[in-house]
């Protein structure tokens, strides 16, 4: 939305040969070829408009509306010295267009200038304070109660609880190095022994952990596996015998 | 002092906001008129040359500080910096202020842009707020207490009217003329023959 005092480009004053006076005046008349284009210094009115007068500073609505303005009048220069005829009838749509736009802008002009007055108002009002209260500000807490409920509140809180119990968790197991040595031993009396004579008095995870011993008897070459039918028992054969 | 201004001296003392006229009246149950009288006379009371001032402010009545006291005020209670309201923010807020309760659809067309992100920086200052939630349709936004006491604005809606603002026919006329200079521009620079 253009900012309806945007238009320190247009009003800037320039000082050419050719003509003394605000830019848009000079926009005005180069449109209505009561400037000659083909008279026009290009190069001083824009060595006159782009130097920044004292140290002012440039601003960045103004500046871009300003170059945008002097490529425009080259441009416009360049189609005039090629003979190119710049007149065209104007478009209907175009012309629908721009009313439409200023409408809008009408319609949200007194909204623009409602906008500075605020912001005169908010520099007035800059200077009062007010009593706040910060936020959060939290009912105090009641000193004065009886010592001993609070002591007895605070037992409940600092209570060790009870050690947990492991007693639920089962019966000790034997661990793989003495299901190992009970192998070798059976072994050592037979020549063949069941696995499942072997697990018959363990848990899932002994006899989990006898087919491991087993399987490590099998890799140290000290005995040989045999399961007749799937999932049926498997005999466990010595082999130093 | 009467009895009813120093009641009322009393409580603008301790309220952490400006107090209206319905509360005060519920506490002293005086009329509005005697209630206004006692306003008078604690506004009297605090001429120029003391430190506070009686204030009609959002909605309410409020004792607070004189405007040349505030850099001592301000040593004893950090005051967040003064952040600067961008243009687009201050016209986004005027929107607000004038057509409240307002979607932020309507603040968008009107405006001509989307206005997302600025009002959602003016919801996080605290300057606008949502409106009571309609039972359907979509989110309506007014403005605060903050925006009140900041722009020293009596109560909602007190702001000069918006007729006063309008452009005058020669002013509309200069808008036209300017757009058709733009547009002139623009065809030479896009008519590439």
């Amino acid at each position: 939305m253009p900012a309806l005092d945007s238009s320190a480009a247009l009003t800037q004053e320039v000082q050419i040969d050719l003509f003394q006076g605000p830019f848009d005046l000079l926009l005005t008349l180069l449109l209505r070829d009561e400037v000659d284009m083909l008279e026009l210094p290009l190069a001083d009115l824009i060595e006159e408009s782009v130097t920044p007068g004292s140290d002012e500073r440039w601003e960045i609505d103004a500046a871009s509306q300003l170059i945008l303005l002097l490529a425009a009048i080259a441009d416009l220069k360049g189609r005039r010295m090629l003979g190119e005829d710049v007149e065209d009838e104007p478009d209907l749509d175009a012309l629908a267009m721009r009313e439409a736009l200023v409408a809008r802008l009408v319609a949200y002009a007194p909204f623009q200038r409602a906008a500075q007055w605020l912001a005169e108002r908010l520099r007035a009002a800059q200077g009062p304070r007010y009593r706040r209260v910060p936020p959060g500000t939290a009912v105090p807490v009641p000193v004065r109660d009886d010592p001993a409920r609070l002591r007895a509140a605070m037992e409940k809180m600092v209570e060790a609880s009870p050690a947990p119990s492991l007693e639920h968790m089962g019966v000790r197991r034997r661990p793989l190095p003495e299901l190992l040595g009970r192998l070798r031993e059976s072994l050592a009396r037979l020549r063949e022994v069941s696995f499942d004579q072997m697990v018959s008095d363990c848990d899932r995870l002994e006899e989990a952990l006898t087919l491991l011993a087993a399987l490590e008897m099998v890799r140290r070459g000290e005995a040989e596996l045999r399961q007749d039918v799937p999932f049926g028992d498997i005999l466990i054969r010595g082999t130093r015998a | 002092m009467t009895a009813l201004a120093r009641t009322i001296e009393a409580l603008l003392f301790i309220a952490p906001e400006p107090l209206e006229v319905a509360t005060l009246q519920d506490i002293t149950e005086e009329s509005p008129a005697m209630i206004a009288r006692a306003l008078d006379e604690i506004a009297a009371r605090h001429a120029a040359d003391t430190g506070l001032e009686l204030a009609e402010v959002a909605g309410g009545w409020a004792l607070r500080t004189r405007a040349d006291l505030a850099p001592a005020c301000d040593r004893l209670r950090a005051r967040p910096r003064e952040d600067r309201l961008s243009p687009a923010a201050l016209e986004t807020l005027a929107v607000v202020a004038y057509l409240e309760p307002v979607t932020r659809r309507e603040v968008g067309r009107l405006r001509g842009v989307d206005v997302d992100s600025t009002v959602g920086s003016l919801l996080d200052r605290g300057l606008i707020e949502e409106a009571e939630r309609p039972q359907s349709g979509p989110v309506t936004y007014r403005t605060t207490t903050l925006f009140l006491e900041r722009f020293g604005l009596a109560r909602r809606g007190d702001l000069p009217t918006l007729e006063r603002f309008e452009l005058t026919g020669p002013e509309a006329q200069a808008l036209r003329a300017r757009l058709q200079q733009a547009d002139l521009i623009a065809e030479a620079e896009t008519g590439d023959g």
